[in-house]
């Protein structure tokens, strides 16, 4: 969830731009459970906890607080923050927190059929409101269509497969200072509980079946002349799901040198609010819950 | 508000509700993908979380969608039973709805076979 200045340098700023935004949702579409994923959105409307996530990359580590609360079912406002503990070489280091960001979540349609759930969000990065040290003074606007897609439609001739699981999310970010770029992530996801319980029992523990092999995406194609060339990150992973916690352990891959040179790692924990206070805290404001 | 002054706001209202959780399928007999020598007389499903009887159920079908259930399921906790007909040989689907007692509901179909 960082935003770092300009005054940073160029190179620090591309790289930091990756530092994932934490808190997403986690959700039930038909019988296809998405775990939270913690290096780009995904398409839920609900009520979590990530604290925190804890992001070392790029001459940076990031300690970030993410909440969503459901306002009425399908639709939820996220807000985060966190803390930002940077050493660009070359520059000197600084510490602050980033950026507040508000982040309102829609769901559009949702098919239970075929595992399918569309929504569009909007993510507001308020300028101004972290630190100077770290923080961009201008406010940045990301509108974004988000999807997530189970493949438990797939024939029992390739049922192998059907523990597959796409999410992905379309963003134009308008920053005030630099460049307009589509923001593009997603997370590929092979779940061992859709496996075990819908295609073959392979006898896991109770354990291995909650875990769910991952591997996120997250890159920004800047739109403007002279806003430079894709960068972005694959982060391979694993998520573990628990009946109201979750926790997740990525690595984090630059896919070209504008973005960094090393690689990093990212890790979560993920409270589901909605099943540690299904009556009080866990349900919508308004409309009951879903 | 800080993340500190958010998890007072949690210790404040925690005690008031218990927390519950998504049914999640735990264990299936026969389970997913099963092939059995020697007929089920019932499906035994074992879920993470309490049921709701009303809303929960499950169906079992053969190969042409004929159901074969001999009885209504039975629910008690977080195990669903229902009886079966004598099953000949061939291919069975299972579907089953859960929902929990805070009514979080999950679904869930898989097939099993009893060898001729």
């Amino acid at each position: 969830m960082s935003r770092p200045t300009s005054h940073l340098g160029a190179a620090f700023l591309i790289g930091a731009f990756f530092i994932p935004a934490g808190a997403d949702a986690h959700g039930v579409v038909g019988g296809r459970f998405f775990p939270a994923t913690i290096s780009s959105d995904d398409p839920f409307a609900a009520d979590e906890l990530a604290l925190p996530t804890i992001t070392a990359f790029n001459h940076e580590t990031d300690y970030d607080f993410d909440y969503s609360k459901s306002i009425f079912p399908g639709f939820a406002i996220g807000i985060g923050v966190g803390y930002i503990d940077a050493t660009p070489p070359g520059d000197p280091a600084a510490t602050g927190f980033s950026n507040l960001h508000i982040a309102p979540t829609l769901e559009l349609f949702r098919n239970p059929e075929h595992e399918f759930i569309m929504s569009a969000g909007l993510d507001w990065e308020i300028g101004g409101s972290g630190s100077m040290s770290v923080a961009d003074r201008s406010s940045t606007y990301t509108p974004t269509i988000k999807f997530g897609k189970g493949f438990g439609d797939l024939p029992d001739g390739i049922g192998y497969l059907r523990p597959l699981a796409l999410t992905a999310t379309v963003g134009y970010a308008i920053p005030g200072t630099i460049s307009k770029s589509i923001e593009w992530a997603g997370a590929l996801e092979y779940s061992l509980l859709y496996l075990q319980n819908n295609v073959r029992d392979q006898g896991f523990s109770a354990f291995v079946t909650r875990l769910t092999p991952v591997i996120e995406f997250s890159f920004s194609s800047p739109l403007d002349p002279g806003g430079g060339g894709t960068t972005g990150t694959v982060n391979p992973g694993l998520i573990w799901s628990g009946q109201h916690e979750q926790f997740a352990l990525e690595a984090i891959i630059p896919v070209n040198h504008a973005t960094g040179d090393t690689v990093g790692v990212i890790a979560q924990l993920h409270f589901y609010i909605d099943d540690l206070f299904p009556t009080t805290l866990g349900t919508p404001i308004f409309g009951g819950k879903r | 508000m800080n993340a500190r002054g958010f998890l007072a706001c949690l210790a404040i209202v925690a005690p008031v509700t218990p927390a519950l959780a998504h049914a999640f399928l735990q264990h299936a007999s026969p389970g997913a993908g099963a092939v059995v020598a020697s007929a089920p007389k019932e499906i035994a499903l074992e879920f993470s979380e309490s049921l709701e009887p009303t809303f929960s159920g499950i169906e079992v079908s053969d190969a042409t969608g004929h159901n074969v259930e001999a009885a209504g399921a039975v629910i008690h906790g977080g195990s669903l039973h229902v009886a079966l007909s004598p099953l000949p040989a061939g291919s069975y689907r299972v579907v089953w709805r859960a929902v929990s007692v805070d009514t979080h509901r999950t679904e869930g179909s898989y097939s099993f076979k009893v060898k001729p």
